[in-house]
């Protein structure tokens, strides 16, 4: 606060104008700022600025309230309305029931298990049934413990055992007919004397040299071919004559081959030269040949070349196609007719190759049902790499039947019964495996 | 793969999107080949031949779905953690801290497979249809022996005899055996639970061998698999009798290889009402207090008491008034050897034939300590001897080989024991499982049986009336079969007469049908009758082409099929009866 400037004291009114009047101001400002408000706030006791509300905040409550109770229409009508009788119905009805069986069996049978059994187990197959699942089951038809053919008994009838070792003398010699009637396997080594070098290289030349001349001859029939359809007339006689001195060229050449070879070769050029002719023939025919096909050739040779002149067709011509076209039409269906006439003669006769072809297609599947219904007696559907082999059928010889159960010579190899069984119902995977010791 | 995870580009339908390769399955599910095997097994899932092979022959197809099926499986999360568990182990195994890989080692995660079985047989009847492959196998691995190379534990062995002894004995117990066909490859039983026909195979008493085709791990998977069902089984089978399951054995006669002796006692025991009550397992003996322990050896005392008094023992049919709901063919079974008691020789198979004598009825003893009843004892009316003569001989019973017991027990009836007696050959043994009428060929002896069961039942029959006495009597019913030899004449003779009928009845059909062409002559001549059979048949045969045109078509060609495989099984017969003819040409001349 710097210094007040200095002003005259001199006088009354000087006095009076130089005293400070603020505070005072202040003073009647706040208070009638006071008045203005409603009396001084820290002056006033505690209960007239607050007080407990005690009124009823109504609309605010009915407010909660009426949100709290809204039911939807449909709410209201599922709700259950205790003056009326629920009908019945069966199925929420069982599920309640069920729970409740559970729930109360649950108590006595955990008190069953802790004063009856000192054991971990309990009873897999309770009284309530599980609901049961769907579960796939193996189709084999195959039954898991096969029983054996009574002449694999132990002191077994003359018959059933002769019966017996028939059928397993048969399962060996298949096995020995199999590999002798068999093709031949590819021998590793072949016996011959070793080529020189010089022979080899030949070969090899050989070998390269005939493809390629091969593709040439193609390739050059191909071309000759191509423009023959070109132009038929013009150029006919000079493309020939090449494509001809080309082949005749190469038959020098291919003469220095083996006399194998040869052969194949003239007769792979025989059949240029055919395909050559062949083609002479038909240009031949299109010359002389019908109008219609003439024109058509002039019509995509016109389109073709625009530079060519085309034949006019008059209208007289015009006419006479049309005319031409109709008559066709007329006669293939009077064609038609005749054959859907002779058919209908002759109807007994088709119902009856009808009636012949269905039976016979009926005796077919009759068949391949029963082959496949008996295949699947005897062996599982393939289901891998390897066929499934049967193991070898366990029958007493002749000289081994003593009849006494100490003498018998028993299998010993049950664990390999179990496991082809396992194989045989489809279970298991046939494998080659073979273990080593 | 299911539907909503095939990525763009893989097909929609059609043999291509239903069935994955092995490899596929393998990579779909991330485990490799051995656990994906193991799961397959456990969870019953198999290969399947789908009609258009996509990927090629030579590759194993599974569906879609029983991958999918594999993949919300919980062991398979279970078998993931046991693998890092086992990484563990081994790694601490590498750094060699021993004592880390102990203390793992001891709380190895386990899984079970009870959830499975539930899952794969909804009720018991489905678990007990499935049964067969499962008792088979057990009962091989209960005989095999154990072989580190092919990881198979004592441990397992012994738990496999274990249970096919609980099985046996509740078999014998409950007179559930139908059937008992001795074959080379083993003995087949057949038995009747609940309506369903179990059938298993044991195999001889001969060392069982390894053979280097079988994959032993596969094996040993599903009698992992097998073990806990039968467990599950039997305990459902134990407590049908009233019978506490785990059972506990006397521990002297389980020494001595008794053990189906020692289980048909305990059951005998606690069926008579002690298994009720609880007991407590000998190994919680220790900590359980003195009250317990003292009504524990009270009833060790009881088991004790009955092997005083011989011949008490293995008679099983004591309460009868207890079994109400049992059907006929169970009480026949049950009363087959009734008040018969037989002693096995040293050489004949013990187990086996304990199960059958126990199973119809009869008491048996054999060679050894812990047996019943000893070799002198003067009651005993069969000795089953399977050597070339016995040594001393007790007149008081009769000396039959083994073969004796499997054939009266196919056939429902005593038979007469003289072709059976010591040293001599025995009858071929028949199977059972063969239906000889539908088969078309009756070997001899069949027929033979046949007569028999005839007499016995004419013989048998009015018993029930005469009064228990004569019943009780062994000897009587003993050789019931022998002393109906007239009677067996007789019928062989009423049977001659009733063909005589039937050719004539054959021929009045003939001549009704021919519109009474010509006047028959009456039956005189064996030729004339045969010949008139035939025609007979063919016009019968006329007959019955008539429904046939109205057949559906479906019916028609299933009949078709029935005819063909009907001739074919005649054609068999054919075969057999001209290879017998020629046999017995041959024999005399040779």
């Amino acid at each position: 606060m710097g210094k007040r400037s200095k002003t005259s004291r001199k006088g009354k009114k000087a006095w009076r104008a130089n005293i400070s009047s603020e505070d005072i101001e202040d003073f009647f400002e706040k208070t009638t700022r006071d008045a203005l408000s409603g009396g001084n706030l820290s002056a006033a006791p505690s209960e007239d600025l607050f007080h407990v509300d005690k009124s009823h905040d109504l609309p605010v409550k009915r407010k909660i309230e009426k949100h709290k109770e809204r039911v939807l229409r449909v709410d209201s009508i599922l709700k259950k309305n205790p003056f009326v009788q629920l009908v019945p119905s069966s199925k929420p009805k069982l599920k309640k029931s069920k729970k409740t069986i559970v729930i109360e069996d649950k108590a006595p049978k955990q008190v069953q298990k802790s004063v009856g059994d000192d054991s971990v187990m309990a009873d897999l197959w309770g009284e309530h049934e599980s609901n049961p699942r769907k579960i796939f089951k193996n189709p084999s038809i195959i039954p898991a413990v096969e029983i054996e053919h009574p002449g694999c008994s132990y002191n077994p009838t003359t018959e059933s055992h002769q019966d017996m070792l028939a059928e397993a003398v048969a399962q060996e010699m298949q096995k020995v007919y199999k590999t002798e009637l068999g093709p031949a396997p590819v021998p590793l080594t072949i016996e011959g004397d070793t080529l020189s070098e010089d022979e080899r290289y030949f070969l090899d030349v050989d070998n390269f040299s005939e493809g390629e001349d091969n593709e040439n001859v193609e390739s050059e029939v191909s071309e000759a071919g191509i423009k023959l359809k070109e132009n038929p007339f013009v150029q006919l006689k000079p493309s020939s004559n090449t494509n001809l001195k080309k082949i005749e060229d190469k038959t020098p050449r291919q003469a220095q081959k083996s006399v194998g070879d040869d052969s194949v070769m003239v007769d792979l050029l025989g059949d240029d030269i055919k395909e050559d002719l062949k083609y002479f023939l038909e240009v031949g025919n299109v010359g002389e040949g019908e109008d219609n096909k003439d024109v058509k050739i002039e019509v995509s040779e016109a389109g073709n070349n625009v530079s060519r002149k085309t034949k006019r067709v008059t209208r007289v011509e015009l006419n006479k196609r049309c005319r031409q076209k109709a008559l066709r039409k007329k006669e293939t269906k009077e064609k038609a007719k005749e054959k859907i006439l002779n058919e209908i003669d002759s109807l007994p006769n088709i119902l009856e190759e009808i009636a012949k072809e269905d039976e016979d297609k009926q005796n077919k599947h009759l068949r391949r049902v029963i082959a496949k219904q008996e295949v699947l007696k005897i062996r599982p559907p393939r289901l891998g790499k390897y066929k499934f082999e049967a193991p070898p059928v366990q029958v007493l010889l002749t000289e081994e039947m003593t009849g006494s159960l100490r003498k018998l010579k028993a299998c010993c190899t049950l664990a390999r019964d179990r496991f082809k069984s396992l194989e045989k119902r489809g279970i298991l995977v046939p494998s080659k495996q073979i273990r080593r010791f | 793969m299911p539907k909503h995870y095939r990525p763009t580009g893989k097909k929609k339908e059609g043999n291509a999107a239903r069935y994955m390769t092995r490899s596929q399955a393998l990579k779909h599910l991330q485990v490799n080949l051995n656990l994906f095997r193991r799961l397959c097994i456990v969870k019953g899932i198999f290969p399947r031949e789908p009609k258009k092979k996509i990927k090629g022959n030579h590759h194993t197809y599974y569906h879609v779905k029983d991958i999918a099926f594999l993949m919300h499986e919980p062991l398979l999360e279970k078998f993931r953690e046991i693998k890092t568990y086992q990484k563990k182990v081994k790694k601490a195994k590498a750094k060699k801290n021993e004592e880390l890989a102990r203390l793992l080692l001891t709380r190895q995660p386990t899984y079970k497979l009870d959830r499975l079985i539930r899952e794969r047989y909804p009720t018991f009847i489905d678990a007990l249809r499935d049964l067969d492959d499962c008792l088979t196998m057990v009962h091989l691995f209960a005989v095999l022996p154990a072989s580190d190379r092919e990881n198979l534990e004592v441990k397992r062995v012994h738990n496999c005899r274990r249970l096919t002894h609980e099985w046996q004995a509740y078999i014998s117990r409950s007179h559930a055996l139908r059937k008992v066909f001795v074959s080379v490859k083993g003995i087949y039983y057949q038995a009747e639970i609940e309506g369903q026909k179990i059938t298993w195979l044991t195999p001889h008493a001969i060392q069982q061998v390894f053979t280097n085709d079988v994959d032993f791990g596969v094996l040993l998977t599903f009698l992992e698999f097998y073990e806990t069902l039968l467990a599950f089984i039997n305990f459902k089978l134990y407590h049908s009798l009233n019978v506490k399951y785990p059972p506990i054995l006397d521990s002297r006669l389980e020494a001595l290889a008794a053990d189906l002796y020692a289980l048909s006692r305990y059951i005998d025991a606690s069926s008579r009402g002690m298994a009720v009550e609880p007991k407590v397992d000998a190994s919680f003996s220790s900590q359980s207090n003195d009250r317990e322990e003292s009504e524990l050896r009270l009833a060790q005392l009881q088991h004790q008491l009955p092997s005083s008094e011989p011949g008490a023992l293995m008679h099983l049919v004591a309460d009868n008034n207890k079994e109400v709901e049992e059907d006929e063919e169970t009480r026949v079974c049950k009363s087959l050897f009734k008040d018969l008691k037989f002693f096995l020789s040293r050489e004949v198979p013990r187990e086996s034939l304990q199960l059958v004598i126990t199973a119809f009825g009869g008491m048996v003893s054999w060679e050894g300590e812990g047996a019943p009843f000893k070799e002198d004892d003067e009651s005993i009316t069969h000795h089953i001897i399977d050597k070339p003569s016995a040594g001393h001989l007790y007149l008081s019973r009769v000396y039959v080989q083994p073969q004796w017991i499997y054939d009266c027990v196919n056939a429902r009836i005593i038979l007469p024991t003289e072709k059976y007696l010591v040293g001599r050959i025995p009858p071929p043994h028949l199977s059972p499982f063969v239906d000889n009428e539908a088969e078309g060929y009756v070997p001899d002896y069949a027929e033979t049986i046949k007569r028999l069961q005839a007499a016995a039942r004419n013989e048998v029959l009015p018993l029930p009336g005469v009064g228990k006495e004569d019943l009780e009597d062994p000897q009587n019913l003993l050789y019931a079969g022998v002393m109906s030899r007239a009677e067996e004449a007789e019928a062989a003779k009423n049977k001659k007469k009733m063909a005589a009928q039937e050719k004539q009845y054959h021929e009045e059909l003939k001549m009704e049908i021919n519109g009474s062409k010509d006047v028959v002559a009456p039956v005189v001549a064996e030729g004339e009758g045969e010949e008139s059979v035939p025609d007979a048949m063919q016009i019968a045969q006329e007959d019955a082409d008539m429904p046939k045109v109205l057949m559906s078509r479906k019916k028609r060609k299933l009949y078709d099929a029935m005819k063909i495989s009907q001739s074919r099984k005649r054609s068999g017969v054919e075969i057999i009866e001209q290879r017998k003819k020629r046999l017995n040409d041959t024999q005399p001349s040779s």
